[in-house]
């Protein structure tokens, strides 16, 4: 049996495994990167592109390029799907990110310029789309659209919440259908919730359109997300609480109303403020079943009503500029009024977390 | 409190929770039964050509109302609106869980969360007044310099209104929702087996093709078909940005020719005759069945995911 020997390979005089780049990898990343940029704004200079034009056309296929042969330099074949991947990642999120940032950027430089304390509290009448902005304002709308929501609210959340009650504490022979059909129904389009309500109240002529069908069809909307978000709270109650309270002799509903709801409590209500946040926009259901007006009604049972989103809509639809202003501006209370109830969902989740 | 007390009590408390969960799942029966029944006349006036003809005229006395370019047009608009989002959405999710440093990551996830829930009256404004400007110079541009290829000609002047537009205000609003599902989904996939790839030499896009993708895809798939429900449903954003004609419009994506059946709803709701009444109620039947299937399927997958995930 010949002795075969093992042989120590040559360290490589360059290897450090320690140090993340060598000054060299650096340098290459550094001009695939500027390179790039530089070119782009010069052909945006130059040429009659325009700038998400040029961005596509010049700067992508040439960031990938670039990104390729850095890749190939430093970390030869295997690095060149790892270096298009990359750039695909930023450029894309970049992009998403100016996208977004821009609607929120819009409607606050937009709805700032319009809004004004006034706008705040002041209804709409004598009011038309060509007044000027120094007078009139949403506050009806806004009180309009709290007050719609907040039916919708106490019709949905019981609901919601008895829901998720069978779902996680009973043993009901139904929960994988129930599941099923509430989950799927997240999807009806709040549009033909408000065609249902029509159908249903006004096309028979039970009612005329008002505040309450409006909450009607908002419920109807809320109630899958309620009841997703409640179930998945209640899910992370742990069982052993559970257990405690009913070897203590508890009735079920009384381990449920005192020991699992005030544990879960905080993320009720996120699942409460989540649901509202998913309807206090919605536009087309309150379009068919309620009538904007410009006067403050504190009456969401009969007569007509003005909410932010309707008022918007109608400010759009008339076409005039200071209507546009108008609708700017609710625009920004709207988008106010939902990053106020994130913000609280936030709150409460970090507070749970804690 | 004796035990029959404590059993008649929970007794009680389980018939409400049953109660309302029966309710709850007979809701979209109730929906789909009654809309049908309000919009049967329509069905039977019109028959087949209800979805497939492409003639709206509320002149005579029973009308002729056909919604073949609305639906096609929503499919289309949304399809477009896929295109563009589905691949943003995954970098930027992938970008959120896996290359963020975590202080971003958590704003970005918030942000990301507000903005799924942004309403679409508000996509709606900006989209007039910000995209539709700025899109339309993309359209020109691309009807000026690929006009050889048929989709992207433009026999109009103008290039607002067009299914590209709408199909870039539906992505922006559905890309935070398909983001917030595929983060989720990207990151309960088993941190271990990222770290055992990489340990063993994978590159960060070997991870992503072999590790991430294979075991967050139905994830990701339900995420897009939620995204897909959302924009066949879309009403508003797209009654602003969008020009309805009745003229089935395929492929001219760019030609500010279009159709949609929610805007549709909305646009002759106003001053609808009673049987235009009618044949808009049928049109939210055909909408309803068409974003129920595609719920239906998300929701199957997505459930499948997340019990496999489970166990």
């Amino acid at each position: 049996m010949s002795e075969s020997k093992l042989q120590l390979l040559d360290r490589p005089s360059d290897a450090t495994p320690w140090s993340k780049r060598s000054p060299n990898f650096s340098l290459i990343i550094g001009l695939a990167s500027i390179f790039p940029i530089l070119l782009f704004l010069v052909v945006l200079n130059i040429s009659e592109l325009s700038g998400a034009g040029a961005l596509l056309t010049v700067f992508l296929p040439l960031q990938l390029l670039a990104a390729a042969i850095a890749a190939i330099v430093t970390r030869g074949r295997r690095g060149v799907a790892d270096s298009q991947l990359s750039v695909f990642v930023y450029f894309a999120t970049f992009f998403v990110v100016i996208m977004l940032g821009s609607i929120l950027v819009s409607i606050a430089s937009w709805g700032l310029k319009a809004v004004s304390p006034h706008f705040i509290y002041q209804n709409n009448v004598y009011i038309t789309p060509t007044t000027s902005l120094d007078y009139g304002g949403a506050g009806h709308a806004l009180v309009g659209s709290l007050l719609v929501v907040g039916l919708a609210t106490l019709i949905a959340v019981p609901l919601g919440l008895s829901v998720a009650v069978y779902l996680t504490e009973t043993r009901g022979r139904l929960k994988g259908p129930v599941r099923f059909l509430a989950q799927s129904m997240s999807g009806l389009p709040s549009i033909v919730a408000g065609l249902f309500v029509y159908a249903v109240f006004i096309a028979t002529g039970t009612a005329n359109l008002s505040g309450w069908l409006g909450s009607l069809a908002l419920a109807l909307l809320m109630l899958p997300t309620v009841v997703r978000m409640a179930e998945e709270v209640l899910k992370l109650v742990p069982g052993d609480l559970r257990s405690a309270a009913l070897a203590l002799g508890a009735p079920q509903r009384r381990a449920f109303f005192q020991v699992i709801m005030p544990t879960a409590k905080a993320g009720l209500i996120t699942a409460v403020l989540l649901g509202v946040a998913r309807v206090v926009g919605e536009t087309a259901p309150l379009i068919l079943t309620t009538r904007l007006m410009s006067e403050t009604s504190f009456n969401p049972f009969s007569g007509d009503l003005a909410t932010l989103p309707t008022f918007i809509f109608s400010n759009l639809t008339a076409g005039f500029d200071t209507g546009r202003s108008r609708a700017w501006a609710a625009a920004f209370l709207l988008l106010a009024v939902v990053g106020l109830i994130f913000g609280a969902t936030r709150a409460l989740t970090s507070q749970k977390a804690k | 409190m004796n035990t029959r007390q404590v059993a008649k009590g929970d007794r009680a408390f389980f018939a409400i929770s049953t109660a309302a969960a029966i309710f709850t799942m007979l809701l979209v029966l109730v929906v789909l039964i009654f809309l049908s029944v309000k919009s049967w006349s329509t069905f039977t006036e019109q028959g087949i050509s209800f979805v497939t003809g492409s003639t709206w005229d509320n002149t005579t006395e029973t009308g002729t109302f056909q919604i073949g370019p609305m639906i096609v047009g929503t499919i289309v608009v949304s399809i477009l609106g896929l295109i563009i989002a589905v691949p943003a959405s995954i970098a930027v999710a992938f970008f959120i869980e896996f290359v963020a440093p975590p202080r971003l990551a958590r704003i970005a996830t918030s942000l990301v969360d507000l903005l799924a829930a942004l309403p679409s009256v508000v996509v709606g404004i900006w989209g007039i007044f910000v995209l539709s400007p700025v899109a339309a110079t993309w359209s020109l541009s691309l009807s000026n310099t690929l006009s050889f290829i048929p989709i992207f000609r433009n026999e109009f002047s103008n290039a607002e209104g067009a299914p590209f537009i709408a199909a870039w205000t539906i992505a922006v609003m559905i890309i935070p929702i398909i983001t917030s599902v595929s983060r989720e989904v990207m990151g309960r996939v088993d941190k271990d087996l990222i770290s055992a790839a990489i340990a063993l030499g994978s590159t960060s896009f070997s991870t992503m093709r072999r590790i991430i993708v294979p075991n967050a895809k139905s994830g990701i798939l339900g995420g897009i078909l939620l995204g897909l429900g959302r924009a066949l449903g879309e009403t508003v954003a797209i009654f602003f940005v969008l020009n309805l004609v009745f003229e089935i419009n395929l492929f001219q994506i760019l030609e500010p020719k279009g159709g949609n059946v929610a805007s549709l709803i909305i646009a002759k709701f106003g001053e609808a005759t009673p049987a235009e009444l009618n044949a808009l109620m049928a049109a939210g039947v055909v909408l309803f069945i068409l974003t129920l299937i595609v719920n239906m399927i998300a929701t199957s997958i997505v459930q499948r995911a997340e019990r496999r995930m489970a166990s």
